[in-house]
């Protein structure tokens, strides 16, 4: 008998651990969202990365698709996956620093660069290996300006 | 009882004496400089590659601003808060007023025209293994840049590393005019070594520091707690960092990692002058972090 209340009032902690865990981080589907657009984001520039480093040969279809995920996923991007508070140290799992939302100004700005060289690439991407290469330094750029002044170094 | 009190005083004025000789500010022999001209197009490479630009420029500075070196950008460490000073061509609140050889002694051997000596937040251990040409030709590129009267604002650095007279000591244990990569290298290795060691100090963020703040040149480029206290510097010496060559070109010119994940915090900075010289020297580079002896983590 003593062993199932002991259990039962196991149980009930755990579960209202877990619960506690949901109430204090009400910002965990924003942030598992955006990390998921990125991991997908890096997969299509991984595909046009290996053409780049010599890895496979250059596939002017295979890198014309990535480069359209890679514009479509940009063009996802907004405060809609950055609900005010879904930063570093106070959401679990997030590196997003506090300017985000206090140079939120700047960070669409940021966006929006990534989404006119993410454009830029659709052309490149199908035209040739140099000029997806030059397309890639573009992209890269974009990647970190954003991610120098708005994300915490690990 | 007196000889004893004597003896002491004697041996604290000889400490004091030696104190004073150690520390005394001592740059190089700056004649050379009187005899050379700079060419700010060759200096503009110099700048990009010794990333004068990415410490100097105003916080969060963007696009055009990024040449507006008006300083202000904070770099906390154990010793305290350096700012970094305005250092574009304003006569009165930037180095405008500077002649080469004053120059040149900053930079080199972190000496300032004031003869005082400068903190080694300021990369001088590595400017001063630079080709007094390319010293030069620097000086001529940023006379060249826009002027910003914002004064310089002081380090929040409290006692005892206050006491600038103290970096005699330092510098005497820790400045070396010798490279630390040694032994037959190849042309391009040569280069890589003279890119990543004098003009782009790699090895002052990714290598460790002693307590005093020297680096261990024996874990050269081994990775380093960040000074900021904040999270860790990769090690990128060979047998801690696996990428291959075209791993590294593509993370030094773009900013992607293997993963394609991006560069982020002050590497940003770092991977944006890369990308602007010409391939020839990334390739050094990437050949230099091949070339550096090996290491386990």
């Amino acid at each position: 008998m003593k062993l199932v209340s002991t259990l039962a009032v196991l149980s009930i902690a755990f579960a209202a651990t877990a619960f506690a865990q949901d109430a204090e981080d009400p910002f965990a589907d924003a942030v598992e969202t955006r990390h998921g657009l990125m991991l997908q984001m890096a997969t299509d520039l991984g595909t046009m990365g290996a053409m780049m480093k010599g890895e496979v040969a250059y596939d002017a279809t295979a890198a014309s698709k990535a480069a359209s995920n890679v514009a479509a996923i940009a063009s996802v991007l907004s405060m809609a996956q950055f609900p005010e508070g879904s930063e570093y140290g106070k959401s679990a799992d997030s590196y997003a620093l506090p300017a985000v939302w206090t140079a939120q100004d700047d960070f669409l700005t940021k966006i929006a660069d990534l989404n006119t060289a993410a454009v830029a690439m659709q052309t490149a991407a199908g035209t040739d290996l140099e000029a997806m290469k030059a397309g890639m330094a573009g992209l890269g750029g974009a990647c970190s300006a954003c991610h120098k002044g708005y994300r915490q170094p690990e | 009882m007196k000889k004893i009190v004597y003896s002491l005083i004697a041996l604290a004025l000889l400490g004091l004496l030696a104190f004073v000789v150690v520390t005394q500010p001592r740059g190089r022999d700056t004649e050379i400089f009187a005899t050379l001209a700079g060419d700010s197009a060759k200096g503009q490479l110099v700048y990009t590659a010794a990333g004068c630009g990415s410490c100097h420029m105003a916080p969060e500075a963007a696009g055009e601003a990024q040449l507006v070196l008006s300083g202000g950008q904070k770099f906390p460490s154990a010793f305290g808060t350096f700012l970094a000073p305005n250092i574009s061509p304003d006569p009165v609140n930037g180095i405008g007023g500077w002649t080469l050889p004053q120059f040149a002694t900053v930079i080199m051997d972190g000496i300032s025209p004031e003869n005082e000596h400068y903190y080694p937040a300021m990369p001088y251990t590595a400017y001063g293994k630079m080709d007094p040409q390319d010293v030069a030709d620097l000086k001529a590129y940023m006379d060249t840049l826009p002027p910003s009267n914002v004064a310089s604002l002081p380090h929040e650095i409290g006692f005892p590393f206050n006491i600038r007279r103290i970096l005699g000591g330092w510098k005497l244990l820790f400045q070396s005019r010798d490279f630390v990569l040694q032994g037959d290298l190849t042309p391009q290795v040569a280069r890589g070594r003279y890119i990543a060691e004098a003009m782009s100090h790699c090895g002052e963020c990714h290598t460790p520091r002693n307590v005093i703040g020297g680096l261990k040149t024996a874990q050269w480029l081994a990775g380093a707690a960040n000074p900021s206290g904040q999270g860790k510097i990769p090690g990128i010496a060979p047998g801690i960092l696996a990428w291959n060559d075209e791993d590294i070109f593509t993370y030094l010119t773009t900013g992607f990692t293997p993963e394609f994940d991006s560069v982020g915090g002050h590497m940003a900075h770092v991977v944006e002058n890369m990308s602007k010289l010409p391939e020839s020297d990334v390739r050094a580079v990437v050949a230099y972090l091949k070339a550096v002896p090996p290491l386990v983590q």
